[in-house]
């Protein structure tokens, strides 16, 4: 293969891992990085004495059932509208694309478009969480489906039914992948509920924005105390036979919509005029002029945000991208029982999982107040969540490996000679798979104040500029599809296409019967 | 067959549920979060007792988090009455044919912003803007707020020969409120901010600022600033003179305890007129078409 | 309704199948994209033949048994290698999925929440011929290999084509349970191609005798010719 005419560089793990750090050198010389606070650990000290006295009566039972609420019904709609998605999903490329565009663009930015459709209704955040989840679900069911072991639909009878196929030969192998996913996202769907109360949806995300504000730590310590426990104790609630009454309790347990506003007439007026770019809404569209002031309008939008936000979000991503990998590799010991011990990996399961259920969001946002404005706050609560969740995959990789009699005994021999090398090519899967993930999360930390793509969105909302909003929003999901591809792309190249989707997944062999069967005559 | 009927009644009537109980005509309002939430909270849930008291109807005070936020629920029909800003009140007005200032607090009329500065600059208070602030790191509050970032930034601008802000300071950010503001100039996260000077004096009482490490360095002009704002169909939805009597019953809040919340000395009648410079200069920084 | 349509139109394919049913292998190369399998292949199986395939593995069984396959599918059952069911539906199912294509969808999804009698009765009828029948609901995941393997021939069966094309359906079985096994592929099927590695076995049953080796036929001849001993040479291991 080669590229402008010159021999592509042959990829191998070192040269992909060399070329990810020293973008992120690059990014280094670029990023605003600084500690602005004087004493950040004045602030710091206030946030942990008030978390080790926790007040418990400022948990609010209605917010977290809401919370619950929002979660089941956001996570149900778009795993029920994902399902159908996935069944044309590789036969259509209109759903392929429809699927990356939903999923490119984080809920907290359907949130605050939907806002100016549905208004402060429940609708707006069940919607702000179906939306992409249903992108991401279409995609994940299509690949659990082609990766089935599917040979009893082979031998079934030439003549039966597309849809008597389905239900015996499909879905119930398919089944019960699709309830595990579905309930590990609900995981990911509280986490996004937590997030959006910053933004206005009464769950507890809503009173922990106000107490974080106010400095009241010992409040907002219990409510994030109530929200791991809601995430801990998960797979007790949320199972199979729960499911219908989680649904009809969450939908009960919705706050009442406010009256007044129809959403006809807003969805009207937000097609019709708000997004509808400013030099086309009152010229005449069919003289040119219109036309050049709208493409100048463009042109603008681009260089003065789309660019600078571009930059900055990538800067921002690619640093925390190998700050975080890195970040796993020292923490995935820790949950590994052969470095751990069996007393010290239960205690680094907590810490990592209490890690992880932390929303990037909310822990940039508390950083944001300990350290001061800068990338910092961003770039660790990135590496720090992020690498919570890939030491966590590697920490159970690496126990499932099985190590020779004569293996070294030493925990660091063991660790760079057999552990790292043999789960290396995993690693890299998870890393580049995060990948579009972090950048996602990059884009919305603009809105507190990095600035990243996010950063001009939330402006354009203030000052009620939707078209320029949308213009942001499309450069938003098309940076994160064209890294979604990069990296399949990259996995591909080094063929590490093949990892669990959820935490507690075993890996997916690659299946063996799917070369096609042909002769020639 | 029967079965599936009933099934389909049972979920059909389960999709209306929330819009039936939501079908009582109330009267709600919401203001631009721009201090502390619990505050506000306690302001407007006494504002919401009170209007619920003397207008004899359902009345409920929607909290939101963020200006734009206030703004849109505002436009899309969903609170009938907004306290607002300056800057958000003529951008919900332009949007919305109809609806009239109707009022405002007594100081707002000639309302004022504090430059705040961190104690480590050194930087001591002064009649004019001091031109020693370039360079240095600055926060507003929210971007459309009046006092927290409009106005300071047309001052800004007057003083630094129409430099944008972040070309005259080395760091320029949006902190959200007013009291986010205090508490970062305070910290140290940035070395000036604007307030308003309500607020200001709000979290003073309330034993939230530290003298030693942050104080008052300059204050704008005068301009016009907070007032309440009602729909123009609010009289096709709650009945005949209803605008007039919400009017007549805000401006006759005389209890201390509102007042005081509010950091106000008495409401007085408000016009969208009076508030033409401030949409000047919102216009100028393209914040209305 | 549908039941009463059920069996002439069992016995309708079995008229039609008859007809034209001999299946001609010419095949100079056949393989996986650029692997070459087998090469120069040239006979045709009559109707009513039983064929043993024989040969090492890696001879290239399997590929020549999917491609005669492939060449009479409407009018076959497969005994795959693997056994292609679903574990996580019940015997019964996994049974009753031989029969998909007779029944319309409706049936088949209401057989998947509730069987009626007959099924159940002539599901259990055939897993009684492979020994099976007191496992009629039990999860398929939950059964030994070798049971799994009598469903997957069970399947076949319950399928009532005129040809059985099955890849090593008794490996997994000891003589007696393989000999029994086939005997009842007999009694059910005219055709016939079975992949064996049990010669002894393959002699008894099969009519005809086509064994593999290094990609090619190394023989092709009536089974009531042969010996034990004539076979011998293709499992030496110098062959």
């Amino acid at each position: 293969m080669k590229i402008w005419g010159l021999p592509a560089p042959r990829l191998s793990y070192l040269r992909v891992s060399l070329g990810l750090v020293a973008l992120a050198f690059a990014g280094l010389m670029l990023a605003d990085m600084q500690i602005s606070v004087q004493h950040p650990g004045d602030e710091l000290r206030r946030l942990l004495s008030g978390f080790l006295r926790p007040d418990f009566l400022a948990i609010s039972v209605s917010a977290l059932i809401r919370t619950v609420a929002f979660a089941v019904l956001g996570v149900g709609l778009g795993g029920s509208v994902g399902f159908l998605f996935s069944i044309v999903f590789a036969r259509s490329r209109i759903v392929r694309i429809t699927c990356a565009f939903l999923r490119s663009i984080h809920e907290l930015f359907w949130a605050l478009l939907l806002m100016q459709i549905t208004g402060l209704s429940p609708l707006t955040g069940v919607l702000a969480i179906a939306l992409p989840y249903a992108g991401v679900f279409g995609k994940v069911f299509a690949e659990l489906n082609e990766e089935a072991d599917l040979s009893a639909l082979r031998v079934l009878p030439s003549g039966t039914s597309t849809l008597s196929a389905y239900f015996y030969a499909r879905l119930p192998v398919l089944a019960k992948p699709f309830a595990d996913y579905t309930l590990y996202r609900l995981e990911c769907g509280l986490r996004s509920t937590l997030v959006l109360g910053f933004i206005g949806l009464p769950t507890i995300g809503f009173d922990l924005d106000s107490y974080f504000k106010q400095g009241d730590y010992a409040q907002a310590g219990a409510l994030l105390m109530s929200f791991y426990a809601l995430i801990a104790t998960r797979r007790l609630w949320a199972r199979p036979l729960t499911v219908p009454f989680l649904l009809v309790g969450s939908f009960f347990s919705l706050p009442a919509g406010l009256n007044g506003g129809s959403a006809m007439a807003n969805l009207a007026r937000f097609f019709g005029h708000d997004i509808v770019p400013a030099p086309l809404r009152h010229g005449n569209l069919s003289s040119l002029s219109p036309w050049m002031d709208t493409a100048g309008w463009l042109w603008r939008i681009g260089k003065g945000q789309i660019l600078p936000g571009l930059i900055h979000t990538l800067v921002l991503s690619q640093i925390a991208l190998v700050a975080m990998a890195l970040m796993s590799l020292v923490l995935f010991p820790w949950v590994c029982l052969r470095f751990a011990g069996p007393l010290g990996r239960p205690l680094g399961r907590a810490l990592l999982v209490v890690a992880r259920s932390t929303p990037e969001y909310m822990l940039a946002y508390v950083l944001l107040m300990v350290f001061g404005p800068s990338m910092l706050p961003a770039i660790l609560a990135l590496t720090l969540h992020n690498g919570a969740v890939v030491g966590y995959l590697m920490g159970r990789q690496a126990d499932a490996l099985v190590f020779r009699q004569d293996a070294p005994s030493r925990r660091l021999d063991l660790y760079f000679y057999e552990v790292l090398p043999r789960l290396y090519g995993q690693f890299l899967a998870y890393i580049l798979y995060r990948w579009e993930i972090i950048l996602r999360e990059s884009a919305i930390f603009g809105i507190l104040g990095v600035t990243t793509l996010g950063y001009y969105v939330d402006a354009a909302i203030s000052d009620l500029k939707l078209d320029v909003a949308f213009v942001l929003l499309l450069a938003t999901a098309a940076l994160s599809m064209t890294v979604d591809f990069g990296s399949r792309w990259l996995r591909a190249q080094l063929r590490i296409q093949d990892f669990p989707r959820r935490l507690s997944q075993e890996r997916i062999a690659p299946h063996l019967e799917k070369a096609q069967f042909s002769w020639k005559a | 067959m029967g079965k599936v009927i009933g099934a389909l009644a049972i979920m059909a009537s389960l999709l209306q549920a929330p819009a039936f109980a939501a079908q009582a005509p109330v009267f709600v309002f919401t203001a631009i979060p721009d201090q502390d939430e619990t505050r506000l909270n306690e302001r407007f849930s006494k504002v919401a007792d009170y209007l619920h008291e003397k207008l004899g109807i359902a009345v409920k005070y929607v909290p939101v988090k963020s200006y734009p936020a206030a703004v849109t629920a505002f436009v899309n029909g969903q609170v009938q009455l907004a306290w607002f800003g300056g800057v958000t009140g003529v951008q919900a007005r332009a949007r919305v044919p109809g609806s009239m200032a109707i009022a405002q607090g007594a100081e707002d009329d000639h309302f004022k912003s504090y430059l705040i500065a961190n104690a480590s600059t050194g930087l001591k208070p002064a009649a004019d803007i001091p031109t020693s602030i370039a360079g240095k790191t600055l926060a507003f509050g929210a971007r459309t707020s009046t006092s927290g970032s409009v106005m300071p930034e047309y001052y800004l601008r007057k003083a630094f020969g129409d430099r944008a802000p972040d070309k005259v300071f080395s760091r320029v950010g949006f902190t959200g409120d007013h009291s986010q503001t205090i508490q970062a100039v305070q910290s140290g996260a940035y070395q000036l901010g604007f307030v308003d000077y309500s607020v200001w004096d709000l979290d003073r009482k309330a034993g939230k600022v530290d003298d030693k490490k942050v104080s008052v360095i300059w204050e704008t002009p005068p301009f016009p600033d907070y007032q309440w704002t009602v729909r123009g169909d609010a009289d096709a939805t709650f009945g005949a003179g209803f605008t007039t009597k919400l009017t007549q019953t805000l401006l006759a809040i005389t209890d201390k305890d509102i007042l005081g919340r509010f950091g106000r000395s008495k409401f007085i009648p408000a016009t969208n007129a009076q508030y033409a410079p401030v949409e000047a200069v919102a216009k100028a920084a393209g914040l209305l078409e | 309704m549908a039941k009463a349509n059920a069996a002439p139109m069992t016995a309708k394919v079995h008229e039609t199948a008859r007809a034209h049913m001999a299946i001609a292998v010419h095949e100079p190369k056949v393989g996986y994209g650029e692997k070459l399998i087998l090469e120069n292949l040239a006979f045709t199986i009559e109707s009513g033949e039983r064929v043993a395939i024989l040969g090492r593995s890696g001879a290239g069984k399997s590929t020549l048994l999917n491609l005669i396959y492939a060449k009479c599918a409407p009018q076959a059952a497969l005994v795959p290698q693997a056994h292609a069911l679903v574990r996580t539906l019940s015997v019964f199912h996994n049974v009753y999925m031989g029969q998909l294509d007779r029944h319309s969808t409706w049936r088949n999804l209401r057989t998947l929440i509730v069987p009626n009698a007959v099924q159940k009765a002539e599901v259990e009828a055939i897993l009684s011929l492979v020994g099976l029948s007191e496992f009629l609901f039990t999860p398929t995941g939950a059964l030994s290999g070798g049971q799994q393997q009598r469903v997957s021939v069970a399947r076949a069966l319950y399928s009532q084509r005129p040809i059985l094309v099955a890849d090593e359906p008794i490996s997994a079985l000891d003589q007696s349970q393989g000999d029994r096994l086939l005997t009842a592929l007999r009694q059910s099927c005219d055709t016939l191609v079975i992949a064996l590695h049990d010669v002894r076995l393959a002699l008894a049953h099969a009519t005809r005798i086509i064994a593999l080796d290094k990609g090619m036929v190394w023989l092709d001849a009536p089974a009531n010719t042969l010996q034990w001993h004539d076979l011998a040479p293709l499992y030496e291991t110098s062959a």
